[in-house]
């Protein structure tokens, strides 16, 4: 029988969500950071969306955040023009970057040795987080604001979206751009997913999904409104995409056939990610909230329990909650 | 109609209280070992770390000490942007992220009751 999606909403942050990134799976399940305009990134439970602690210290807006593969640390990227760097079990700050400009994008190499950052000045920077002293490598090029910066190709190159309506794919060792997209609009987000080396890129109402080594395109999808994020499944089965509308939608990645849309949200989606096992997505959004949706919508996972018809009259069915029909999607 | 998916219940949001990453955690207790040396050079054998711990927590129930010795007394605050108040101390929260004054002395007067945000301090000071 057909269910019907239920979204766990995640409250705390008292304004909008604006970036979110989940963690590799760990010995102790994946976990889950959110950026938000109030200044203060939250660590959460990646499956349940338990929160486990808030990363206090900065004093603007946090425009980007995201976590090392293990979760042991996490970076934040934010309108006082730091980018910060934190230990995710303490939640203790243990880095502070200072900027010329509002850092809007910062991620660690798979070995987190190293930073990435790229902000309002329009340049990218590396930073060695085993001397946190020295000076970073700066690569300059942009004309505009850089609004993501990525690592990619094992960390050897680098890719770059900002408002000059380029994306650049760098060589890390020369520092030198080898290719580069323009658009006719800005791209809202990018995303890079290592396995098959697939870039997706959202802009306007489109998605489109590229090479991430030669940057050729593979395939574009339109939705029905403007479109400000999305993410591919790790099998690559489904894509999600989120935005104006305040809908999300799945889309079969092969046939690109809209599959599924829910309402939920009370204002635009800015961000949204698979975790990393693929079982659930979560989208950030201008209302405040993050919400988690199941990728298999009754499958019993997290907080989500398949329940038969007839357990529902039985006494077992004291700690199960449905939500009432008004929350409908 | 279709049905909608049960939960148990409904993710667990923020502790109004404190910052949260609970140190009785099973991952806080399993990393924090390694997370202390995570950017020095500090050797992870079990006998530096012990006097590591200690030297911790002497630090930290001299530090308590001192907010005891500093309960109502006058303490003059050195802030970012040159700022410079004296008030009379009243309490920390567990945190020491706030710090709960009487009879802030403020440029623009004298404040009654207020909270100093300790990240906004540099240092303080008062007499014994």
């Amino acid at each position: 029988m057909a269910m019907r999606q239920t979204p766990l909403t995640c409250s705390g942050h008292t304004r909008p969500v604006v970036d979110l990134a989940f963690s590799g799976i760990t010995p102790y399940g994946y976990f889950l950071i959110s950026a938000c305009k109030d200044g203060k990134p939250m660590l959460r439970q990646g499956d349940t969306g338990d929160w486990i602690g808030t990363f206090l210290g900065h004093k603007g807006a946090v425009w980007g955040a995201t976590l090392n593969k293990d979760a042991t640390k996490a970076a934040t990227a934010a309108a006082d023009f730091t980018a910060k760097v934190w230990d995710a079990v303490t939640g203790d700050e243990v880095l502070t970057l200072a900027h010329k400009h509002i850092v809007k994008s910062v991620t660690f190499t798979q070995d987190s040795n190293y930073l990435l950052t790229g902000g309002n000045d329009k340049m990218l920077r590396i930073y060695d987080l085993n001397k946190p002293e020295a000076e970073p490598q700066e690569i300059a090029g942009h004309t505009s604001a850089i609004k993501k910066a990525l690592w990619c190709n094992n960390d050897k190159q680098i890719l770059s979206a900002a408002d000059d309506k380029t994306v650049r794919l760098w060589d890390r060792g020369s520092m030198e751009v080898v290719n580069s997209l323009s658009f006719d609009g800005s791209v809202s987000s990018m995303e890079y997913i290592p396995d098959g080396e697939i870039l997706l890129i959202t802009y306007g109402k489109t998605i489109a999904f590229y090479n991430a080594l030669n940057l050729d395109l593979i395939k574009t999808v339109d939705a029905p409104a403007s479109i400000h994020s999305a993410s591919l499944h790790p099998e690559k089965e489904f894509f999600v995409a989120g935005g104006d509308d305040f809908k999300l939608y799945k889309y079969d990645y092969s046939t690109k056939e809209e599959l599924e849309s829910y309402k939920g949200h009370f204002g635009p989606i800015h961000c949204v990610r698979f975790s990393p096992d693929g079982e659930l997505y979560a989208s950030g959004s201008e209302d405040g909230t993050l919400r988690l949706w199941q990728t298999a919508v009754g499958k019993t996972y997290g907080l989500w329990k398949c329940v038969l018809p007839e357990e529902l009259v039985s006494e077992n069915s004291d700690t199960l909650y449905c939500t009432a029909p008004e929350v409908k999607a | 109609m279709k049905m909608p998916v049960c939960v148990l219940r409904l993710p667990r949001g923020p502790d109004l209280n404190s910052r949260g990453f609970d140190p009785n955690s099973p991952r806080y207790i399993a990393l924090c070992p390694t997370t202390i040396s995570a950017f020095s050079e500090s050797g992870t054998d079990s006998c530096s770390l012990r006097d590591e711990q200690r030297t911790r927590s002497v630090l930290r129930e001299r530090y308590l000490r001192s907010l005891i010795a500093m309960s109502q007394k006058q303490v003059w605050f050195n802030m970012h942007e040159r700022v410079r108040v004296e008030a009379k101390f009243g309490a920390s929260d567990i945190d020491v992220l706030n710090f709960q004054v009487s009879d802030l002395q403020t440029p623009l007067g004298i404040q009654k009751e207020a909270l100093i945000r300790c990240p906004d301090v540099i240092s303080y000071s008062f007499e014994l």
